[in-house]
């Protein structure tokens, strides 16, 4: 994602009342946010898991980006902006509420589970598969596939280094590749990503 | 580059350009090769489930034990492979990978389903009351190569979505029959014209100079006249 990069959010918000005061319904910039709440809640419904926390979070983002506006130095950078915010959003609430309860770093168990009718299931058990993949694994997954983050980006939001995301970009696709049946690739690779 | 190095930087950017260092290992690694061309369908199929909604999320998937398998054939992480079976193993591993090609690769079977999926999630596009700016609608067009010979205020929402990998136009126009969802696929290529029911909503796809035409609507009436319409005021533009 090129372009000019934004300035962060600015500092947390604990609680919002609705619209943000002073926005009006025909402002650009908030018609801007609200053309991306879709892609938002979609973004925020994979994070979260939950729609209605999905719905939350968003709602939440875009009050603090609205707050935030006069960072977003151009409107071609406002989706990476907001989806930022996004993530930021759900990693505080995941901070606050601990809402990731169970350890899924063994992937998914497939034996006994009857064969699928056909690829509209497939689909489903990937979306399933992914769903249950560790946020670490699949946090930067659907940063890259979804948000369109280089690893770069990626490594800078997180506060790891390049070789550390593509580490975990490559477990997260190992761990469902395995679910087509296909051989995972040897994982030798440390922690840190050297292999 | 070993082969751990390789499969590192194809598992995590499958898409990515290789590297000049990649691409000469690709050529002389016929393993890493074909296990590139996996990771790349892999990855498609990857980018059309976030596509859509995370069904069933909010039940609490992590707590489940198990999911239904994509191939139907079981994993192969727990199968201790033996010089007895190996050519059993590798008959199987090439029909396994036979099958998830030919599924990745198919054209359109499940395309009004994906359809239906996407307009689903966006709902709320149906409920404007007011015209999309004129501008917003141009531009959302244009970033597809098209343009509409259609009154502006009639496209109620106009925005550049997301759909199997390309970036679309997604509109909603106001008909006699109610709000009618339009998507300009031109990287969806259909042999010929499709009805399909689902979910509630009636819809066609139609094929176009560059790609496709989809226009859903709900309820069960035909879309047939408003496609039409579509089609006609669809200009595809030179550049494209």
């Amino acid at each position: 994602m090129g372009g000019t990069r934004n300035s962060g959010p600015e500092t947390p918000v604990s609680s919002y009342d609705g619209s943000p005061v002073g926005a009006a319904a025909g402002d650009p910039i908030v018609t801007l946010f609200e053309s991306m709440r879709p892609d938002l809640l979609r973004f925020a419904h994979w994070l979260a898991r939950d729609r209605a926390l999905a719905e939350d979070i968003v709602q939440e983002a875009l009050l603090r980006a609205w707050r935030s506006r006069d960072a977003l130095k151009e409107q071609a950078a406002a989706r990476a902006w907001l989806l930022t915010i996004v993530r930021r959003e759900h990693a505080r609430l995941y901070e606050r509420k601990r809402l990731e309860l169970v350890a899924l770093d063994d992937g998914v168990e497939l034996e006994g589970m009857p064969s699928p009718p056909g690829p509209d299931s497939e689909l489903d058990s990937l979306r399933g598969a992914i769903l249950k993949l560790p946020l670490e694994y699949r946090e930067p997954l659907i940063m890259q596939v979804l948000g369109g983050f280089s690893t770069a980006e990626i490594a800078q939001e997180l506060s790891l280094s390049s070789t550390a995301v593509l580490t975990r970009l490559f477990r997260a696709r190992n761990k469902l590749r395995s679910m087509y049946g296909l051989t995972p690739a040897p994982d030798d690779i440390d922690s840190e990503g050297a292999a | 580059m070993n082969h751990n190095e390789a499969r590192l930087l194809i598992g995590a950017e499958p898409h990515a350009p290789p590297s000049a260092e990649l691409s000469e290992h690709l050529a002389n690694c016929r393993e890493c090769s074909r296990f590139q061309s996996e990771m790349v369908a892999l990855d498609a199929n990857i980018r059309r489930a976030l596509e859509g909604a995370p069904a069933g999320a909010a039940n609490a998937p992590a707590a489940t034990a198990s999911v239904t398998p994509i191939t139907g054939v079981r994993k192969a992480k727990k199968e201790k492979p033996t010089n007895v079976w190996s050519g059993w193993a590798l008959a199987a591993s090439v029909a396994v990978v036979s099958v998830f090609v030919i599924w990745a690769l198919r054209p359109s079977d499940t395309l009004a389903h994906e359809l239906v999926a996407h307009v689903e999630y966006e709902s709320d596009s149906w409920s404007r009351k007011q015209a999309a700016p004129p501008a917003a609608v141009t531009d959302t067009l244009a970033k597809a190569g098209v343009a509409l010979d259609m009154s502006s205020d009639k496209v109620m929402y106009a925005r550049t979505c997301l759909f199997r990998g390309h970036l679309v136009p997604h509109l909603v126009v106001s008909t006699l029959r109610g709000p009618v969802t339009v998507l300009v696929l031109p990287d969806e290529k259909v042999a010929h014209r499709t009805n399909f029911h689902e979910d509630g909503m009636t819809g066609v796809i139609a094929p176009a100079p560059h790609g496709s035409i989809a226009v859903l609507a709900l309820g069960s009436a035909s879309v047939d006249d408003v496609a039409a319409q579509v089609q006609q005021s669809v200009r595809w533009l030179p550049q494209h």
